[in-house]
């Protein structure tokens, strides 16, 4: 393996520079704090109620993603139709675009006297200021991870495979189910795990869309941000911390997910 | 050719022009004054025969703000909007534990209160804080944990709570459940009101409710003044550790002084501040306050028992949001 020595070095001191000493630095912060002190930070109905807002709505964000960033990928993929291109490079706008612009557009037009929001609001139906609102954020900033990993898989599958497997007897649905859907599968995950991890730890974009009510629609970054207003890191460390080992223990899960669904089709 | 003259007169007046510079880090609400207070300071600087300062001001949430100083930003010259926030520097060592004694009226060269911003006409029929916690009406209101200003707004509500035989606690605690977006900043509150229409009422410092006034339009809000508020006392301060010599505080220290004399009065004047000498101030500016019962913020005990008993982590803001 020639130049292994030198490619491993340079891998090992960028993730050590870039990876390895913030998420050091936390677990240090943790370390001084003390275990029992992080504890009684994170064991408090307000801590429970953000952390759980954050993730579940991160989740469901990221579910929503999943389909319809795949879908969004196959249309670009396979359809030829006037402006494609100008959609394919606006898919790219989340990754672009400062949160807080974005969390700021977002909150002009769903508040009550924003063009969509009137338009929701007759129908009873809140969307700024509400959970709703903050998973609409999540929703735009995850958006792209989906579609960025699963095109260029797409763009390998050949339309002979759906051609053989229709010739074979299989019906749309059955190609659909059987064929196209395990090769998409890795690819899709992986984006799905991307856009769950931007979507947890996203501030910018939805702190002006969210109200920040306590217990209802606090997000656990915005925990983080008060405890530093309160100059109190130690605190501030603990929250992150548990978002940390929550989101390794997500990431994790959903790595062995994939290396099951690859073993299961056998290849890929 | 021509351009090297150019260049080499650049590079040496850079370094002179940076030893006349100044840091002043500063919260939300000053952009506009100290905009103008900078320019004024600048001339009066140079007419006593000094080079052309170079005057810089940052602006952004109290707190984050002190927190960049401690962190190391060289700010020469704080102007916070809370003593606490300063006194954090100072536990920081960047300046001595007594600092509020060193400038008159507790080194607030000028001062504020809270007021309520309400839709045109008053359609709540809005008049005093107890109006605020009545079923229906929705305030608007920053987080007290993340903006230093909206801890004004929350002590002004204790306040009359305890004046008018209330239990401070509950009415406070009432006063919050009625708060439908609880924005992280003080212009954030303002942006949800003026701008999204949220709300029946805005707690805001009387300058910003001024400035909104002049600046979205007199027609769609009014300034209501309640029977009691608070005296906001946004304090400043030379930071002795970010000093770096003897004409540099020269400098510093004029500059702070200049906000004490008529011309700097004045501006504050001008920018919805209340000042004490109105003496070079127009008289409009100093007519539009209206009289008010003003607590201080030593009546209610001085900011280091209130900020921990009622902002820190666990205190009495916090209790309010416990699981129903």
């Amino acid at each position: 393996m020639p130049g292994l020595g030198l490619s491993a070095g340079i891998t090992f001191f960028m993730l050590t520079l870039v990876v390895f000493l913030p998420i050091g630095a936390l677990l240090w912060q943790g370390a001084n704090f003390g275990a029992a002190n992080i504890w009684a930070t994170i064991n408090r109905d307000r801590v429970w109620a953000a952390l759980w807002l954050s993730f579940r709505l991160s989740f469901l964000a990221a579910c929503f993603n999943l389909v319809f960033g795949v879908i969004l990928a196959w249309v670009l993929v396979r359809y030829r139709f006037p402006g494609r291109r100008i959609i394919d490079a606006a898919v790219d706008l989340p990754f672009a675009l400062p949160t807080a612009v974005a969390g700021i557009a977002l909150t002009a037009l769903y508040a009550p006297n924003g063009v969509l929001g009137q338009l929701t609001n007759q129908i009873g139906w809140q969307v700024a200021y509400t959970q709703w609102g903050i998973w609409l954020a999540l929703v735009f900033v995850g958006l792209p991870f989906v579609t960025r990993t699963v095109q260029p898989v797409i763009e390998e599958i050949e339309t002979e495979v759906e051609e053989a497997s229709a010739t074979l007897g299989a019906s749309r649905w059955h190609t659909l189910r059987h064929v196209i859907a395990p090769m998409l599968m890795p690819a899709a995950l992986t984006g799905f795990a991307l856009s769950l991890a931007r979507a947890v730890g996203e501030y910018g974009s939805v702190i002006f869309i969210a109200g920040n009510i306590p217990l209802r629609t606090e997000i656990a970054p915005l925990l983080i941000v008060i405890q530093l207003e309160e100059y109190n890191y130690g605190a501030a460390g603990a929250i992150g911390l548990a978002m940390l080992a929550i989101s390794f223990t997500m990431l994790l899960l959903i790595n062995l997910i994939q290396i099951w669904s690859r073993r299961r089709i056998g290849h890929v | 050719m021509f351009l090297r003259p150019a260049v080499l007169s650049l590079l040496l007046l850079a370094p002179a022009a940076h030893a006349q510079g100044l840091l002043n880090v500063s919260y939300d609400p000053t952009r506009e004054l100290y905009r103008e207070f900078n320019e004024a300071f600048a001339a009066h600087w140079e007419a006593q025969g000094n080079d052309a300062p170079q005057i810089e001001t940052s602006h952004g949430g109290s707190g984050a703000q002190a927190r960049s100083v401690i962190d190391g930003l060289s700010a020469q010259v704080v102007t916070l909007a809370l003593a606490s926030d300063i006194d954090q520097i100072a536990a920081a060592g960047k300046l001595p534990a007594d600092w509020q004694s060193k400038l008159p009226h507790n080194s607030s060269p000028y001062t504020s209160t809270i007021v309520f911003l309400v839709r045109d006409g008053n359609p709540k029929g809005i008049q005093d804080w107890g109006d605020l916690t009545a079923e229906g009406v929705e305030v608007i209101t920053p987080n007290p944990k993340t903006s230093g200003g909206a801890r004004w707004n929350y002590l002004a509500a204790w306040a009359w709570a305890e004046k008018n035989g209330r239990d401070p606690a509950e009415f406070v605690g009432q006063l919050f459940a009625n708060v439908p977006v609880l924005d992280t900043g003080a212009r954030g509150s303002t942006t949800t009101f003026a701008q999204r229409g949220i709300g029946d009422v805005l707690l805001a410092w009387e300058n910003e409710a001024y400035l909104a006034l002049a600046e979205l339009g007199e027609d769609q809000f009014d300034i209501v003044v309640p029977s009691l508020s608070i005296l906001a006392e946004p304090p400043v301060a030379l930071v002795e550790g970010n000093i770096a010599d003897d004409a540099q505080r020269e400098l510093a220290s004029a500059y702070l002084d200049y906000l004490y004399t008529p011309e700097g009065q004045a501006l504050a004047f001008k920018h919805y501040y209340r000042a004490w000498d109105a003496s070079a101030a127009d008289p409009e500016d100093v007519a539009r306050f209206p009289e008010l019962e003003l607590v201080s913020i030593d009546d209610l005990g001085g900011w280091a028992k209130l900020q921990p008993e009622h902002f820190g982590d666990g205190g009495i803001f916090d209790q309010i949001y416990v699981a129903p």
